[in-house]
This record gives C-alpha cells, sequence and structure tokens, in this order.
C-alpha cells in the first residue's frame, strides 16, 4: 500500500515538475504551436486539441458547418459578427462525445436569453466542477495543481506560471444583430440547427455562427410553414430611424450578399442598381431612404462616377450612345433644351438663328433636303428620337412636317402632307383611333380638325 | 411677368432661403433635448464655379452655383420598437439650387436675343415630404400621404396624394394610389424620371401668350393614379404589375407656329398624359442564381415600349455571371408630337461577370452589343434613290446600326480608404468614347481629415460632328475634414484639358450637417 502511495506521489511530483518545467522551457516547436505553445511536458507532444475547430486547423466538412455554409465562403458576415479573440483551448467533441455532456450543461443561459448581447459561454464556476479548479474570486484563481486538466495552462492559452493570476482576456464582441435565444430553444429549434455539427468539431469558433442563409431556411419560408418565423429584415437585423437596417456597423458597411436577389453591390453597382430597384423597390428600401437616392439623383453636384472627365464636352456622344441613362435625372425639354437654348446649340432660343455660326449637324443637303439619303436627319431620329428631343422642340419639327393648314409646307397632296414626308411609323393607321381619342392635341399640332388625314382616325 | 407674380416669386424665394439658413444655423446649435422617437435634420451646401462655353466659342455660360438641399425627418413617432410594431414617420427634402452666374437678361422677356424662357436663378423645390404609416392593423395596412416617390416598373415617379399598401396573408400585396403627378420642380432631377417628356413641364405662370411661343401653356395640376398587385413572403420569387394613369388638364397651345396664324388654337379638354402597364418578375435560388423579366406596355402609344431579361448564375460565393437583354423605346408625355414620330427602341445584349478576387478586392467585368433600329434600311433606301427606283421608304426592311460595348470596374477597399479603377467603352458607326478614371480616397486621424484623388483619361470621336473628336485628360484634387460626427467640410479642385476647351477649372465646396436626437 505504501509502494502503491509512493508510486502516485512520485508520479504526481513528476508530472508536476515537468508541468513547470514545461510551462518554464518552451523550445521553439512548442512556441510554435497555435495558441502559444501549450504542452503537457517537456517530452510531450505539443497539445494540439482544443485550439482550432480539428486539429491542426483541418478543414470542417461542409456537412459539420453551419446550415447556410457554403464550401468557397470565408464564414459569416465579418459585419455582423465583429473579429473574435478566443483564448481558451476547448474541445467541445470531448465533452459532447465522450463525456456525454449536452450543450445546455455549459450554456445554460442560452435557453433563457433573448438579446444577442448576453454573454452566453459558461462561467468560469461551470468548468470547476469537473476541472477542479476555483474560479470563485478571479482575482485569487485556484488550480488544481494535481490534474493536467486543473492547471491554468491547460485552458488558458499562452499561460505561464510566472503570469500568476493573469490569463489574457477572451474578446467575443457583441454580434451586430437582434437574436432570441429562448424563442428558438422554445420551439425546439436544436443548437446544431443554426450552430452545425459543433460536437463534431473541437474549438468553436467565428466559423460555427450561423449563416443568413441558414436562418432563411425557417424564416423565409412561406407564410403557413413559416409560423412565427418573421420574414422581414428587422426581425434580425439592427435598425436606425425610420425601421431602415443600420448598415454603419463596427465602422464596416453592410452590404447585400451576391446570392440576394442578385443585389451584390459589387464596383459596377451604379450601373445596375436601376434594374434591381425597379425590379422590388420594397427589398431597396429596407436599408435605403429617398435620401439615398436623391443624394446622387438630386443634380446638387454632378456625380462623377456617371459624369467623368471632361462631361461637358464628352456628354453628346454619351447621349446619342445611351440616352435612356440621361432622361434617368434630366428633364430634356427643360435640362437640356434649357441650356442648350443658352449656349446657342439648338434651333430654337436665343441663338437659334445660326447662320453665321455653322452648323450644329452636317451639311443640309445631306441632313435635312430630300431626297432622304443615308445621312439624312430621319434616320438618326428613328434610331434615337430622345437624343433629338434634348434640343429640339415641336416648333422645330413642325415647321417641315406639319400640314399647310397649320402653317407647314404642305407640298403634299391635297396640302396634307409637309414636304411629302408622313413623320408617322408603319402601321400608324391602326393605332391612330385610340391615340386620338386618348389625346388629340399632337394631332391637331400639323393637321388641321377638317383635315381628311385627320377625319380617317376618328 | 405681372406684379402679383413677382411678389409670389419674391416671397417663395426669401421663404426657400430662410428655411434653408435657419435650419442650417438650427440644426448643430440647436437644444438637444432626450426623445423616444427620433429626430433627424441633415443639410448640405455646395458652392461651385465653372463655365461652359458654346462649342461655337460664345455664347459663354457662367455658372456660379449655390446649391442647398435640406432633409428633416421624425421617426418612430409611435415609440414601438418592436419588429413588427406599427410605425410612423414623417420626412421631407427640399432643394434650392441658385445660379448667380446668369444674365439678369436672360431672365427678361424684354431682351429676346438673350431671353431663355422658364429659366430662374433660385428655384426651390419641395422633393419629397409625406407620412409614412407602416404594419397597422397587425402588418396589414400600411400608407403614405403627401408629395412621394414612386419606383418600379414604369419608372422613378413622383407625386402629391397618398397611397394605400395591403399586405395580405395569401402572398399579395395591393396598392393604391391617387393624386397629382408632381410637375414643374427643377428641370434636374424633379419628376417624372425615366420617361422623356417630350412638352416642357415648367412653370409658365405669368408669362404672356407671345413670351413662350415654342411651349405649352401654364401647368394645372394633373391627376394621377395607379394600382399594383405585388407578391410578398414568397421566398424564390418577387412579382409586381402595374398600372398608372395620368391625365392632362392644362389648356395648351395645339398650333405651334400660331404666329402665321390669326388665331392660336387651344386644347383644354381632359386627355392622356401617360398610361401605361408594366409587370416584372425575379426568380430566385440563391445556390444558382436568378431569372429576371421586365415589360411595358404603353397603353396610347399603344407600343411595348420596354422589354428586358436576365439571367444570373452565381457561379460560386465568389463569382456571379450573367447575361442581359433590354429592349428601350422612348415615349413622351401624351402632348407631345414626338410620340407619333417614326422611332424605334435600342437593344442591349450584355454578358456580365463579377468576382470577389479576395477579401478586399471585387472585379466586374461587362461587354456586348447596343442595336439602334429604323424602319427602312437607310443604304438600301440610298442606293434604290440613286437608281431612281424608289417610290417611297420600303418599311418591310430594318436598318440596324451596331455598337459595341464593355466596362471594368476594379475595387480595392481597406478600412479607411479605397481605390476604383473604372474603364468603359462604346464604339460603332456613330463613333466612340472610351476611357476610365481611377478614384482614390483615404480617410486619416479617424477620419477626421480625408482625401480624394481621381485621374481620368477619354477619347471620343462622334461621326455626326466633325471636328469635335478629343482626347481629354482630367484630375480632381479634393480634401476634406469632418470635425463633428456626421459633419464636413470640403473642397475640390478638377482641371479638365483637351483640345476643345483647352484648360477647364471647376472649384466645388461642400459642407455637410446632420444631426438627430
Amino acid at each position: 500500500m505504501m509502494t502503491r502511495l509512493s508510486n502516485t506521489a512520485l508520479l504526481a511530483v513528476t508530472c508536476a515538475l515537468a508541468l513547470v518545467l514545461g510551462v518554464w522551457w518552451s523550445p521553439a516547436w512548442a512556441r510554435n504551436t497555435p495558441g502559444g505553445g501549450q504542452t503537457s511536458g517537456p517530452d510531450a507532444p505539443p497539445v494540439v486539441h482544443g485550439l482550432a475547430p480539428l486539429p491542426g486547423g483541418t478543414r470542417v466538412p461542409l456537412g459539420d458547418r453551419p446550415p447556410g455554409a457554403r464550401k468557397s465562403e470565408g464564414g459569416p458576415s465579418s459585419v455582423i459578427f465583429p473579429q473574435q479573440k478566443l483564448t481558451i483551448r476547448h474541445n467541445h467533441r470531448l465533452h459532447v462525445k465522450q463525456l456525454g455532456m449536452a450543450c445546455l450543461e455549459c450554456h445554460r443561459r442560452a435557453a433563457t436569453s433573448r438579446r444577442s448581447s448576453d454573454r452566453l459561454l459558461p462561467s468560469p464556476a461551470t468548468c470547476d466542477r469537473c476541472h477542479g479548479t476555483r474560479h470563485g474570486n478571479l482575482v485569487a484563481v485556484q488550480p488544481d495543481a494535481t490534474k493536467l486538466i486543473g492547471q491554468c495552462g491547460y485552458c488558458h492559452r499562452g499561460y505561464r506560471p510566472e503570469n500568476g493570476n493573469r490569463v489574457a482576456r477572451t474578446l467575443l464582441p457583441r454580434p451586430h444583430l437582434r437574436f432570441n435565444h429562448a424563442v428558438h430553444h422554445d420551439r425546439n429549434i436544436r443548437c446544431a440547427q443554426c450552430h452545425g455539427m459543433v460536437d463534431n468539431l473541437e474549438l468553436a469558433t467565428l466559423d460555427q455562427l450561423p449563416r443568413m442563409r441558414g436562418c432563411l431556411r425557417c424564416h423565409g419560408m412561406a407564410l403557413p410553414a413559416r409560423g412565427r418565423a418573421h420574414k422581414e429584415c428587422t426581425t434580425c437585423h439592427l435598425t436606425q430611424r425610420g425601421a431602415l437596417l443600420d448598415t454603419e456597423l463596427g465602422g464596416k458597411h453592410l452590404l447585400p450578399p451576391r446570392w440576394l436577389r442578385d443585389a451584390a453591390h459589387d464596383a459596377d453597382w451604379g450601373e445596375r442598381h436601376r434594374k434591381v430597384a425597379g425590379n422590388d423597390s420594397a427589398f431597396c428600401s429596407n436599408c435605403h431612404s429617398e435620401k439615398s437616392c436623391s443624394d446622387c439623383h438630386d443634380g446638387r453636384v454632378r456625380p462623377r462616377k456617371v459624369h467623368s472627365n471632361d462631361w461637358l464636352s464628352l456628354h453628346p456622344i454619351a447621349a446619342r450612345q445611351s440616352n435612356p441613362r440621361c432622361s434617368s435625372c434630366h428633364h430634356q425639354q427643360s435640362f437640356c433644351v434649357g441650356c442648350h437654348q443658352r449656349t446657342g446649340v439648338a434651333l430654337s432660343g436665343p441663338y437659334g438663328n445660326f447662320t453665321d455660326r455653322g452648323r450644329f449637324h452636317p451639311p443640309k443637303s445631306v441632313w435635312t433636303d430630300p431626297p432622304r439619303s443615308a445621312g439624312h436627319h430621319g434616320w438618326e431620329a428613328e434610331r434615337n428620337l430622345a437624343a433629338c428631343v434634348s434640343c429640339h422642340v415641336e416648333r422645330d419639327c413642325v415647321r417641315c412636317h406639319a400640314t399647310a393648314a397649320r402653317g407647314g409646307p404642305g407640298a403634299g397632296p391635297g396640302g396634307g402632307f409637309g414636304q411629302r414626308t408622313s413623320p408617322h411609323p408603319a402601321g400608324f393607321r391602326s393605332r391612330c383611333r385610340i391615340a386620338l381619342r386618348k389625346n388629340a392635341r399632337p394631332c391637331l399640332v400639323c393637321h388641321d380638325p377638317a383635315d381628311p388625314n385627320l377625319g380617317a382616325c376618328q | 411677368m405681372g406684379g402679383e407674380s413677382v411678389v409670389k416669386a419674391v416671397v417663395r424665394r426669401t421663404l426657400g432661403i430662410l428655411a434653408a439658413l435657419v435650419a442650417t444655423l438650427w440644426s448643430p446649435l440647436g437644444p438637444r433635448t432626450a426623445f423616444a422617437s427620433h429626430t433627424e435634420v441633415d443639410t448640405t451646401l455646395d458652392a461651385q464655379s465653372y463655365v461652359a462655353p458654346s462649342p461655337y466659342g460664345n455664347p459663354v455660360v457662367r455658372r456660379r452655383r449655390f446649391t442647398h438641399t435640406l432633409g428633416l425627418g421624425y421617426f418612430d413617432i409611435l415609440d414601438d420598437q418592436t419588429a413588427s410594431g406599427p410605425q410612423l414617420s414623417l420626412v421631407a427634402r427640399m432643394r434650392l439650387d441658385a445660379d448667380f452666374g446668369q444674365s439678369s437678361a436672360e431672365r427678361s422677356p424684354n431682351r429676346l436675343d438673350r431671353y431663355s424662357p422658364g429659366l430662374e436663378e433660385a428655384p426651390f423645390d419641395l422633393m419629397y415630404a409625406y407620412v409614412d404609416a407602416r404594419r397597422y392593423a397587425g402588418g396589414w395596412l400600411g400608407g403614405r400621404l403627401g408629395r412621394q416617390y414612386q419606383s418600379d416598373v414604369l419608372g422613378w415617379w413622383s407625386f402629391d396624394g397618398a397611397l394605400l399598401r395591403i399586405t395580405t396573408p395569401a402572398y399579395l400585396r395591393l396598392e393604391g394610389y391617387g393624386g397629382f403627378e408632381q410637375r414643374g420642380g427643377l428641370p434636374l432631377a424633379s419628376t417624372p424620371r425615366f420617361s422623356g417628356d417630350g412638352v416642357y413641364r415648367g412653370e409658365r405662370e405669368g408669362l404672356d401668350v407671345n413670351q413662350w411661343p415654342s411651349y405649352l401653356d401654364e401647368s394645372r395640376l394633373a391627376p394621377a393614379y395607379g394600382v399594383a398587385v405585388e407578391s410578398h413572403s414568397v421566398d424564390w420569387m418577387h412579382a409586381r404589375v402595374s398600372y398608372r394613369q395620368v391625365i392632362n388638364r392644362d389648356r395648351v397651345l395645339a398650333t405651334t407656329l400660331f404666329d402665321t396664324q390669326a388665331d392660336p388654337e387651344m386644347v383644354d379638354e381632359d386627355r392622356v398624359s401617360t398610361e401605361r402597364v408594366g409587370a416584372s418578375v425575379i426568380l430566385m435560388e440563391p445556390d444558382l442564381g436568378s431569372v429576371t423579366g421586365r415589360a411595358v406596355y404603353d397603353l396610347y402609344n399603344q407600343v411595348l415600349s420596354e422589354h428586358a431579361a436576365g439571367l444570373s448564375w452565381n457561379l460560386n460565393e465568389r463569382v456571379t455571371l450573367s447575361l442581359e437583354y433590354d429592349y428601350f423605346m422612348p415615349t413622351f408625355d401624351g402632348d407631345s408630337i414626338f410620340n407619333w414620330f417614326t422611332h424605334r427602341g435600342m437593344t442591349t445584349w450584355l454578358g456580365r461577370g463579377s468576382w470577389r478576387l479576395a477579401r478586399r478586392v471585387d472585379l466586374s467585368t461587362s461587354a456586348g452589343v447596343r442595336q439602334f433600329h429604323s424602319e427602312g434600311d437607310p443604304d438600301e433606301h440610298a442606293e434604290q434613290l440613286a437608281q431612281s427606283t424608289a417610290t417611297d421608304l420600303n418599311r418591310s426592311q430594318t436598318g440596324t446600326v451596331t455598337d459595341v460595348l464593355g466596362s471594368a470596374a476594379l475595387r480595392y477597399g481597406w478600412g479607411p480608404g479605397s481605390v476604383l479603377v473604372n474603364g468603359r467603352g462604346e464604339g460603332g458607326g456613330s463613333g466612340h468614347s472610351l476611357g476610365g478614371d481611377v478614384t482614390a480616397r483615404q480617410r486619416f486621424a479617424g477620419g477626421y481629415f480625408d482625401t480624394l484623388a481621381i485621374v481620368s483619361l477619354y477619347d471620343w470621336h462622334n461621326a455626326l460632328r466633325a471636328g469635335r473628336d478629343a482626347t481629354s485628360f482630367g484630375y480632381v484634387l479634393g480634401g476634406g475634414i469632418s470635425p463633428a460626427e456626421q459633419t464636413r467640410l470640403g473642397v475640390e479642385w478638377e482641371h479638365d484639358m483637351n483640345r476643345l476647351v483647352g484648360q477647364r477649372f471647376r472649384v466645388l465646396g461642400t459642407v455637410t450637417v446632420r444631426t438627430s436626437r
């Protein structure tokens, strides 16, 4: 008996000595160990467990990661879940699979937590029950020198005996979202349904936090199946004034993910946003008020992303190439025509008489005179009429295209067509009846009410 | 202009300037009392100076612009902070756009050599002002009252009136609105947007009929209403069908060449201004991508004025490839003759790729073609004319001019700064434009200082205007300080140089203040 006790004591002393030596003397290979080189002894292999989700930083199988995680992703949103600093070595697999512990045995407060800012890590006292340590007084924590698992350095990464009672602080910033663990727990949502198979892993890191795509498995369901899992963005996301999502979080900018409604705010978002907003502006209004639109569209300052370089010189070619973009901000008959008249680039207005100033368009013989050559203005008008309307007012066109009764040349049959050139498109006759009934004004600009051509449309 | 109108204009302008100044002074200095609800005032003042010379050399339009926007918000009035509780807010935004570079002669009807109808020195514009109610009656009811924007497949539009939104449990949301179309706002970015006007819709009040020979008569309220049905709470799809009609009630001139006649003819009955129905749909599968579609039918013009489709494939978490098709044919206000001029739309095919190359770097590129169509083939028609065989235009043929276009944007962002390299080009029968910019921004001292630098190089050629092609280099240097949260004072210097203008300069100063409590 004595011999057995002596051997046990000798073994304990040896282990303690080895531990002290191991902590005091850290060889290079131990210092390179992730987490500061925890070892169980100078000759023992380095501690590799509990430092990462899997030993050696092995990649976690997709099936063990939280629902919604994808192979090529880099973890959950770093805007929602700020960077953590984990200083505790912990092996969830050991605790759950080998020791048979349930998640709530350590994370007891998760069952009742109603706010995402609640601290749900087990209190040190929880660890004390098995590890033999005493964390009751945090300024005088007592390790259990008789057990390896009772040593400070066993769990606290980077711990040195000379640190005394000081250990590195674990930093778990509060996530930037609303979350009510209790509601989910009460509805029998299991931990793994949001956090993945943590019981197959060792250390739980940022990667074990939920993905939005995983949340939408329930919150995005159709109404009856969804139950009380509200679909509104504000269910989870923090809000600011007027129930808009708070998109400035911890110095970072919250943006929609690539897979959400094709709304990734990529480098070319300025070009693309119109299509997304046109399809579903309510989606945009989760984050943006009209102010977001007017900040760029209010004409206060020329937006250089759209109007670069010497835009005053460049804009004519841009207007010819992609005129619909112009009318997203500019009124053709006031903004465009107004400025063109002020600068003398218009047929009407104070500088309309440009005989001694040179033509803006190609020579009259090509641009306006009959017969209609390939360079005639009619072709250009057909291709991009909006560009014409940004300089010309109705009167400019009516001068030639109106019937004689309306002050035009009226050289057509019976004084009907101006310059024998009907500007109307093919199939116009089949449309003119409805058009005339809905609004007769444009007809009357060129046609007298007694015009037989007008009568044919009545 | 009558004396009453002058007084009204002066009063309106004075009130605008006073409101702007009072708000600017009040916002940072006002008392700070804690309220459960949330109020916000934001204001931005810009002063900029530049010149816009005529391409003929004269006249030279000198611009000394002072613009001021003021936004007011009173949010969460009911102080219900629950995520699904009712919400009531009040927001407004107004704008003053003064140009002190204008010559008074440009606004004088007595100076027909300089007079530019409709030009104002300091117009004031109420952009929007409405009460917004959401999630009433257990989430079923919502609505807005006041001047508000409406953005959907029919365009970005605004009106004065009321909107009611009913969210049913049957995946459908019904929307109905009525009021008056907002008209007579500033020529830049007032309404309607995304649609050509074709007629002047500005303020003509007080002008005699001979002072606006090219324009329509004064504006009267234009009744407008619309209905929409859209899906909600369907995870894989969103669709919206929308209908809108706007009625013109102005008394307008029909005979624009009335100076050749004794009595100008006027039209004053109610008539259609715009009447459109549109639908948009997006089908989504997050692991795969999305399919989008959009179409607008103009009931007045009786044409399908817009249709578009897109296919987007999320190759993985970092790469999206897409193919887009878009057809757009301009239509105009029902009063405009331009609706009935032969014109076709333009068709754009675009392939796009977007890559997140690294956590801080993303690249977007696109390439495609844009086609402009005409009714009849210009070359064919010219040839027939030369052979004297053409008696009339062969409208069964279609002429097509094709442009090739492409763009690339590379963005590298780090905490306090970013660099954006942006290049784009389009070229074809009508000419070309090709160039790019490099934009760098950096904040220092925790955001107290910020800087901006842009370098830009573009080359263009307009086939329709000989001698107006150029290669232009420009740069912008700017900086600012933020002495308090949401407050910034900044300046920018822009310098462009090319053979057309020689040197062009622009100086801009900005003050932004936002306060909330």
